[in-house]
């Protein structure tokens, strides 16, 4: 069969395009989050005992591991959105970069005394409304990825799926931090994996069905 | 894997520079881009000829010089062309290989449902016995008009009948024929 009919039509069709790069894909994905930030700040989000939270060093743990996930799965994302390149050793990464932060929280507050002390700690009600609204803050990073995946050319999709559901989940529980008032490590490490796990979960099932090329 | 055909290999082309005519195609340069895609595609059709069956293989490469074209603005010209082209061809391959998995082809039954065709068989076998009663200038002439469709005058020069023989032929034959079905329950 002659694919010359096919590439006179192609050709015939051809317009400039603006290239895609990770630097202009991380700047709308950034401006997005910052907005979003933005906007959750001067809305009235924030916890009442910030000043306070703001000397403990359990804030500053699940803030700086929330924004230090967020980034790196952001930065594997975008990068994966290349043909040329694998997510995989990107996930490895944020994957040792969570137990990373997850045992940096042990020594800051997770002192176990008994079985009612732990269901104590862990606060089921307002566990699961955390975890509701970390996903309500996943939304638009997950809608911006969305339309970035969409655009690029990624070959491991399901990879790709899941690095970005887990950077738009991280940038949700990051957001959420400044309004959580619990900063127990492993409250934190129990309902905030939940969270991001669901959302992950979630984007990796939908995105690679929604962004097929 | 082998690594042959990995990843094109334009040393072989008298054109190589396809990153430079991927580069003027972004810029809207239809003739480079019509050069470009006319130089990857052989190199497509080898590729696919030897991952695929040979029935998909001109649909692969059409398949993927679409995708070039809807993907194209992905391509960094800082970077050679050749891996950005391997890449997206082995992810539409194994795209491809997963169709196939999901739409399994299916052996075909022994019975096939075809049109029985047993009545025309038995009717032409028993008129041909029948025919085999008449006199032969009677059968021959009812065989090139009623049969084969020739008409009486083509009839009679095939037979060497005169044309009104060939009538009063067929007519007896035809009358020979009705009295011998209205005899025979069975013929045969």
């Amino acid at each position: 069969m002659s694919d010359e009919p096919l590439i006179d039509r192609l050709a015939h069709e051809l317009t400039p395009v603006s290239r895609r790069t990770a630097l202009g894909d991380a700047l709308v994905i950034g401006g997005i989050g910052l907005v979003e930030l933005l906007l959750f700040l001067v809305l009235g989000g924030t916890r009442p005992d910030m000043p306070e939270a703001m000397g403990h060093a359990g804030f500053w743990w699940k803030l700086v591991s929330l924004g230090s996930i967020a980034l790196t799965s952001c930065a594997v994302a975008l990068l994966s959105l290349d043909p040329v390149r694998s997510p995989r050793r990107g996930l490895r990464l944020v994957l040792a970069l969570v137990l990373l932060c997850l045992a940096a929280g042990w020594p800051i507050g997770a002192v176990l005394d008994g079985w009612p002390s732990l269901l104590n700690r862990l606060d089921w009600r307002s566990g699961v409304q955390c975890v509701f609204k970390m996903v309500l803050l996943s939304i638009p990073p997950v809608l911006g990825l969305g339309v970035l995946v969409q655009r690029g050319a990624p070959t491991d999709r399901n990879g790709t799926a899941w690095i970005a559901g887990l950077a738009a989940a991280s940038w949700g529980a990051f957001v959420f931090v400044f309004a959580c008032p619990i900063d127990d490590p492993l409250y934190i490490a129990v309902w905030y994996l939940v969270g991001c796990g669901a959302v992950s979960l979630l984007t990796r099932l939908a995105l690679p069905l929604l962004t097929r090329w | 894997m082998r690594q042959v055909d990995l990843v094109p290999d334009t040393r072989a082309n008298s054109s190589p520079d396809w990153g430079a005519l991927m580069a003027a195609a972004q810029g809207g340069d239809a003739s480079a881009y019509r050069r470009l895609l006319g130089q990857i595609q052989p190199w497509l059709r080898r590729y696919y000829a030897r991952r695929l069956p040979p029935s998909m293989v001109d649909d692969a490469v059409q398949d993927l010089m679409l995708v070039v074209h809807e993907k194209r603005h992905t391509y960094d010209p800082a970077r050679p062309f050749e891996p950005w082209l391997a890449a997206i061809a082995r992810y539409k391959w194994i795209d491809r290989l997963r169709a196939m998995k999901a739409a399994p082809t299916h052996t075909l039954d022994e019975d096939i449902a075809v049109a029985d065709h047993e009545a025309s068989v038995t009717s032409a076998y028993m008129l041909e016995k029948l025919l085999d009663l008449l006199k032969p200038p009677q059968a021959l002439v009812i065989r090139l008009v009623k049969l084969q469709g020739f008409s009486i005058e083509e009839a009679a020069s095939r037979s060497g009948q005169t044309a009104s023989l060939v009538k009063v032929n067929i007519h007896r034959g035809l009358s020979r024929l009705g009295a011998l079905v209205r005899s025979r329950s069975d013929v045969g």
